[in-house]
């Protein structure tokens, strides 16, 4: 297994580095290296999205909650369907804003709108977050993934480094578009090699599978389905949540974390940099919703049941049937945790260089120069995430578990830009402020913070059994409205609504009329209702019991299995109603005007900056 | 189109094609191993399969991008199906007991891809054009008037 891990592994890396070289030479100019030209292929940035969007938010941490969870926690990945829904609705209208303004990245998108450098900082914290902890993250689990596989002759530290060192190569030569092909192309192994795996481990391993046994759950949780609506649990840490933490609102709340994924920095500027086309609409409804979510709703129960000992042992029986079946699993999980480290820490280093290093840092850089700046950037970020990856997994753990919530918080401010003209500077501050304490106050993050400072809280990670991102959320949006019917004609409403009277003059999302309008909004609602929301209770014996029955029909699979695969193939249409008869699915640069927003609030430079700022940057840059 | 966008597109593509076959070549490597360690004949036509979906996915991107396939990507192919070949002789003459158990499904399988690109030729060329591809004689003639069309239009 060993030798074929690493010969894998070299094939993987020498392929990124072909491809980077091959980028690097038919690269415009120096510029591209940040963002490609602008002019990404499509088919790239839909396998790349996809592979992101299903490996993100953790293919292995999805797997081991599902051994251990059961049924319950198979339901998140219902979530996909939500989180394409968001991508479907932002992608257009942020592409649209950004080459209408010619701005190039989401924080310069929302700042300019907004006329806010706080939000930019915010873009660019929620970034450095995926870039730094989160990706350090991914490492570790990557080092530990193949260190167990291989027994230990790989030890973690070194898979870490020498993975990291691999993944650097060819982000510094061919930059964003290399990545983005890299990323699309491991995405469509990973997807190949996960069915394989799975398809393979159910034909060659003796002994009770899925269909026959289920998922054998820990004493106290409920293996085949879903413990109830909500429990009124303190929260992790503090008590536990009888039959599992997957209530109806765990998983409502944890499937709405997966949105973050989508509205990361990182997958937005890919939405950003992506050529004309169909890629807005592809990517979410049929890979996302569509192949994504169903590869995992319907492939995870199947590897979970073999997986009462962990991952190692199954690994290790696989191999010793099969070796290339023991290392086509292996690869899949490590492939989809080295994509998206990949991604985030190159997208990270890459907006950074973007909108602090050349506009206010070193603001006369040639172009050679900010390539150079761009990758120092990536240089930093690759060894700065190997070292927390090796030397602090525990607190890269605990800070990267703010990424996710805290990148769905950018949700209303985006949709301020894409929609909703009315929304405000100061009601998105507003809402950000309230709903970064929300999510820090219930990760452990803040949780260590203040306990460690002034002694124990009343509440742990997750009360309720919601997700932070949900506890954010919610009285995020809730400031926002507050705030916005008190702020609907300040100062910058005049630029906000510019941009709003070219998207109906020229780009009118078209949603139907009143009937279809209503109908698709409420039948939204609806399917969120039962496929994510307290609705999701019912699954659990609708079809084994049904109530109109009045007996047991037993169907010889899980009840709530059936009812996750139902309303997946539901949701798949839906997100298809929603992006293809409103154009929200097609881009195009025909007809397209410019249009100049007001000037930047902080302009490029250190004219605006304070004085001993300036003069410490000169002394840095100025030698 | 510029010079420099066609050397990018050229490019992209280049970079499609690696993305659908290196699933479908490491499908196959799983698979045909698992056959040839003794799990059966089956394993091994699952391999020539995965072979066979890398190159329909490889004509779908063609069709897509409205391009042909490379002549570096001709010489790949038939250098990888010698070679494949080639091993098929090796091992029939040097691994006991492979020609009884896998001779017939390997020969089928190299036959049935060489069967399958025959088909795509001739579907996509026509019979005429699809043999021309291979008919060196006659293209040896190198003088103009050989061109002629009552000469019989050759090239």
């Amino acid at each position: 297994m060993t030798t074929l891990l690493v010969v894998t592994f070299a094939v993987l890396a020498a392929y990124g580095v072909y491809i980077a070289a091959l980028a690097a030479r038919v690269a415009p100019g120096p510029a591209a290296l940040v963002d490609g030209g602008a002019d990404l292929p499509g088919w790239a940035a839909v396998f790349a999205a996809a592979g992101i969007a299903v490996a993100g938010p953790g293919l292995l941490a999805h797997l081991v909650l599902t051994a251990r969870f059961g049924m319950s926690a198979n339901h998140v990945a219902a979530g996909l369907v939500l989180a394409a829904i968001t991508a479907v609705l932002l992608q257009k209208r942020l592409w649209l804003a950004a080459r209408i303004a010619g701005l190039g990245s989401p924080g310069e998108a929302l700042g300019r709108y907004y006329g806010s450098v706080t939000l930019r900082l915010v873009v660019l914290t929620v970034s450095a977050l995926f870039a730094l902890p989160f990706s350090a993250t991914l490492l570790s689990q990557l080092g530990a993934l193949i260190a167990e596989a291989s027994a230990d002759a790989l030890p973690r530290a070194g898979v870490v480094w020498s993975v990291a060192f691999f993944l650097f190569l060819p982000a510094v030569i061919g930059g964003w578009r290399a990545i983005v092909l890299i990323v699309a192309a491991q995405s469509v192994l990973l997807a190949v090699l996960l069915v394989a795996g799975t398809g393979f481990s159910e034909l060659a391993l003796d002994g009770p599978g899925f269909l026959s046994a289920g998922i054998a759950v820990g004493e106290g949780l409920l293996g085949d389905g879903i413990p109830g609506v909500v429990q009124f649990s303190a929260g992790i840490g503090k008590d536990i949540a009888h039959g599992g933490i997957f209530t109806t609102v765990g998983i409502a709340s944890t499937a709405l974390s997966l949105v973050g994924i989508v509205l990361s920095p990182g997958f937005l500027y890919l939405a950003v940099t992506v050529r004309p086309g169909r890629s807005a609409g592809f990517a979410p409804v049929w890979l996302i919703a569509g192949l994504g979510a169903g590869i995992l709703l319907f492939l995870t129960p199947f590897l979970a049941a073999r997986m009462t000992e962990g991952i190692a042992p199954l690994i290790a029986v696989l191999s010793a049937v099969e070796p290339f079946a023991g290392l086509a699993l292996v690869a899949a999980l490590a492939i989809g945790l080295q994509v998206t480290a990949l991604f985030f820490m190159t997208s990270g280093a890459l907006l950074a260089t973007r909108e602090i290093v050349v506009p206010y840092v070193v603001p006369d850089l040639t172009p050679a120069g900010r390539r150079l700046a761009a990758r120092i950037a990536l240089a930093v970020t690759f060894a700065l995430a190997a070292a927390l990856a090796t030397f602090a997994p525990v607190s890269s753990a605990v800070v990267a578990s703010l990424a996710l919530p805290m990148s769905v918080q950018l949700l209303p401010a985006l949709l301020g830009l894409a929609f909703v003209r009315w929304i405000s500077r100061e009601a998105v501050l507003t809402g950000l402020i309230v709903g970064t304490l929300l999510v820090v106050f219930t990760e452990p993050f803040g949780l260590v913070l203040v306990e460690g400072l002034f002694g124990p809280l009343p509440w742990g990670r997750w009360p309720l059994t919601a997700h932070s991102a949900a506890w954010g959320l919610v009285f995020n949006a809730a400031a926002v409205l507050l705030v916005s019917i008190f702020t609907r004609q300040v100062r910058g409403r005049g630029q906000r609504d510019r941009l709003h009277d070219e998207f109906a003059a020229r780009w009118k999302t078209d949603f139907g009329g009143p009937a279809a309008r209503g109908a698709k909004w409420s039948l939204t609602l609806i399917w969120s209702f039962l496929a994510l929301g307290p609705g999701a209770i019912v699954g659990n014996r609708f079809f084994s019991e049904p109530v109109f029955a009045g007996e047991t029909a037993p169907i010889g699979l899980p009840s709530l299995w059936v009812w996750q695969l139902f309303f997946w193939l539901i949701g798949v249409a839906l997100v298809w109603w929603i992006a293809y008869p409103s154009r929200l699915a097609v881009t195009s640069t025909a007809g397209l005007r410019t249009l100049a927003f007001d000037p930047d609030p902080v302009p490029p430079g250190r004219a605006g900056a304070p004085g001993w700022i300036a003069a410490g940057l000169a002394r840095v840059t100025e030698r | 189109m510029s010079a420099d966008d066609a050397r990018r597109d050229r490019f992209d593509r280049h970079a499609l094609v690696t993305t659908v076959w290196l699933p479908a070549a490491f499908l196959a490597v799983l698979t045909m191993h698992h056959g040839y360690s003794g799990a059966g004949v089956w394993w091994v036509v699952a391999g020539f399969a995965a072979l066979a979906g890398g190159f329909a996915a490889h004509i779908i991107v063609n069709a897509v991008l409205a391009t042909g396939f490379t002549a570096r990507e001709v010489a790949l192919g038939l250098g990888c199906f010698l070679l494949g070949a080639l091993g098929l002789m090796v091992a029939v003459l040097v691994v006991d007991g492979f020609a009884e158990r896998y001779f017939l499904v390997t020969a089928a399988g190299l036959a049935g891809l060489a069967v399958i690109v025959v088909f795509y030729m001739v579907t996509r060329f026509g019979p005429r054009q699809a043999f021309q591809h291979f008919d060196v004689v006659r293209d040896n003639n190198p003088r103009r008037a050989s061109r002629l069309a009552h000469r019989g239009g050759r090239r």
